[in-house]
């Protein structure tokens, strides 16, 4: 309430106006004023107001220098990263709601508490990105779907599309790998499968290995599941276009094991499905996280699936092959003894 | 020569409290590092000391970014190399705005700049610290989507991104070698036998996963981890420390946690952490 007026929720202390549009000199619900009264508070701006002709309108804002930190890596970042050493970098395809994001999530919260069995934490040049996804900031531009790759010049309140860096510690060999993970919208899968937009997934050309991302609850539906093998398929089409048949290994990730058990019929149909189109694929359940802890423990699978993902390197075009020498036909000594 | 030497850390992490009885230990020249004179401007230094010498810890520098200078003049050696070291304390909030917000300000960047030591400060049981969100349940937050607000940057998570910048923005030193980096565990008096032997490393390991990682895997800077006890005891808990404390004095009872031969060891010495990121002798 205003120190000058009873009227609850009156502003007049702040803005010199009566709520209720009454001369401040007769308003009712005024405050009788002391013996030194005055006719607007000490402070009030209108006394003031010689003061502040010529004065700057705004104040200085702030010099401010970034700290260098990132959320999401741009493909420029990717690129500068590869230049240094061998990066892992992932594909992950998947329909809206596939569980995508939840993967990303759970290996990142599994490392953070040093649970992912196997594996240890190295470095991440995209912690923030990772911290919004574990937060829930899951919202892609509050709502409008964005088109392309994150670039520098992004906004540290936006969800934008771009590349989740992990470089991780693997106990078996005492390796340090690099995982270069995008986190893309899934309606990019649906366009790239009704729409032919390859222009956006140009990166999947570097990629190792593919994830492909099913709802493990849409699979055990039998009026849906059909509908999915038969996008799946279509999927892989796509990718023997973009990729000139050279499709690299593909893991077909089921989520929502915690819920559902992929019937080994679909599990084979699935395969099969991919092995028409020239893709070599297998297929790894996980429960990024559980309805049934005690069944199914949130995490099951994930380290399956970080294991897999870096067993398979892109060998790539191979420049020029290594051969071993032939001792029979060494043609141009051959030649020499030849009279 | 000048150096700066930063103090980095979270909320609550121990940076004020450590100041306050360094300056005590570089004054009464017992150290590996001693005062050279007395400097200019102690009013901040005091000001902590008086907390403790009245048997409580200071309360945390809070919401504030003003900057509280310690610059003092030091030496390892009488008639030795010199050096003027500036301890700029600020609030732990300050560094979890600019990594939250990736932005500082360009009087704070210029000071970095100059800087080829930090501090990095950790608290045992500081209860600003926020752990990272258990996967367990995670489950049921990811559900409520944009709801971010409601949740504190994960302590680890701030530390690595801090690690980040120093890798980025420390000098190198002028004898050529990598910056150095002090990796201080405060309220190291707090931790039960076993987990003192096993070291702040160790510690570090259980607690902060991804900041063990991170000083492992890095190669831009010289880490060196101790464990700290700016007064020797828990004046906010144990009682009877306190009252030995107010007693005889808090002079001679800080002491710092190293690794000396084949076993972690206290040595009541608070310069050490400063002597080694600094480096004089070497």
């Amino acid at each position: 309430m205003s120190t000058l007026c009873r009227l609850e929720g009156c502003t007049f202390d702040d803005t010199g106006m009566c709520a209720l549009n009454h001369p401040p000199a007769s308003c009712p619900n005024r405050e009788a004023l002391s013996g030194s009264e005055q006719a607007f508070p000490a402070d009030d701006p209108r006394e003031n107001i010689s003061e502040s002709i010529g004065a700057p309108v705004l104040t200085e804002p702030a010099s401010m220098k970034s700290l260098g930190n990132r959320r999401t890596l741009g493909p420029d970042d990717i690129q500068s990263l590869m230049n240094k050493r061998y990066v892992n970098v992932v594909g992950i395809l998947g329909d809206p709601e596939s569980g995508k994001t939840a993967c990303l999530a759970s290996v990142y919260l599994m490392i953070s508490h040093a649970k992912l069995k196997g594996w240890s934490f190295a470095d991440s040049l995209s912690l923030m990105a990772f911290e919004d996804i574990v937060r829930g900031a899951r919202d892609w531009n509050n709502g409008q779907l964005p088109e392309q790759m994150t670039m520098h010049t992004e906004l540290a309140d936006e969800r934008r599309p771009g590349f989740l860096h992990l470089r991780l510690n693997r106990h078996s060999d005492r390796q340090t790998v690099d995982f270069v993970l995008p986190d893309i919208p899934g309606e990019w899968t649906q366009t790239l499968i009704t729409h032919s937009r390859y222009d956006r997934l140009e990166f999947l050309k570097s990629a190792d290995v593919i994830w492909i991302v099913l709802d493990g609850r849409t699979l055990s539906d039998r009026e849906k599941r059909h509908g999915v093998i038969a996008r799946l398929g279509q999927l892989a089409g796509r990718l023997c276009t973009l990729l000139d048949n050279m499709i690299p290994h593909i893991l077909v990730v089921v989520t929502h094991l915690d819920t559902t058990h992929l019937d080994d019929v679909v599990a084979g149909r699935i395969l099969e499905e991919l092995r028409r189109r020239g893709a070599i694929a297998e297929i790894i359940g996980v429960a990024p996280f559980s309805a049934k802890q005690d069944v199914v423990p949130a995490g099951q699978g994930i380290d399956t699936l970080m294991n897999k993902t870096a067993s398979h390197v892109n060998s790539g075009y191979s420049f020029w092959p290594s051969s071993n020498p032939d001792y029979t036909a060494r043609a141009y000594i051959c030649h020499r003894r030849i009279p | 020569m000048s150096r700066s030497i930063i103090l980095l850390g979270g909320p609550d992490s121990g940076k004020t409290n450590y100041i306050g009885p360094l300056w005590r230990a570089l004054d009464s020249g017992k150290g590996a590092l001693h005062a050279v004179e007395q400097p200019h401007d102690i009013e901040f230094v005091m000001e902590v000391s008086e907390h403790i010498f009245q048997g409580s810890f200071a309360p945390r520098t809070e919401h504030s970014e003003r900057r509280r200078d310690f610059e003092v003049v030091v030496a390892a050696e009488k008639d030795g190399l010199t050096s003027k070291l500036v301890v700029p304390d600020v609030s732990g909030e300050l560094w979890r705005n600019a990594v939250m917000d990736n932005e500082i300000s360009a009087e704070w960047m210029q000071e970095l700049r100059l800087s080829d030591a930090a501090l990095l400060f950790i608290r045992v049981g500081s209860d600003q610290d926020v752990r990272p969100l258990d996967w367990v349940t995670a489950r049921d937050l990811l559900e409520k989507t944009g709801n971010d607000e409601c949740q504190e940057l994960p302590t680890q998570v701030l530390l690595c991104e801090l690690i980040h910048f120093l890798e980025r923005s420390l000098l190198q030193r002028e004898d050529g070698e990598k910056p150095r980096l002090s990796v201080v565990i405060s309220a190291w008096d707090r931790v039960d036998e076993e987990t003192f032997s096993l070291g702040p490393y160790a510690y570090i390991t259980r607690e902060y996963p991804l900041v063990a990682g991170r000083l492992n895997d890095q190669d831009a800077l010289d880490v060196k981890v101790f464990g700290l006890s700016s007064v020797g005891g828990d004046l906010k808990n144990d009682a009877n420390f306190r009252d030995d404390l107010l007693q005889t004095g808090p002079d001679g009872r800080g002491w710092v946690a190293v690794y000396e031969g084949e076993s972690w060891q206290k040595k009541y010495d608070l310069t050490l952490p400063i002597d080694w990121a600094v480096g004089l002798l070497q």
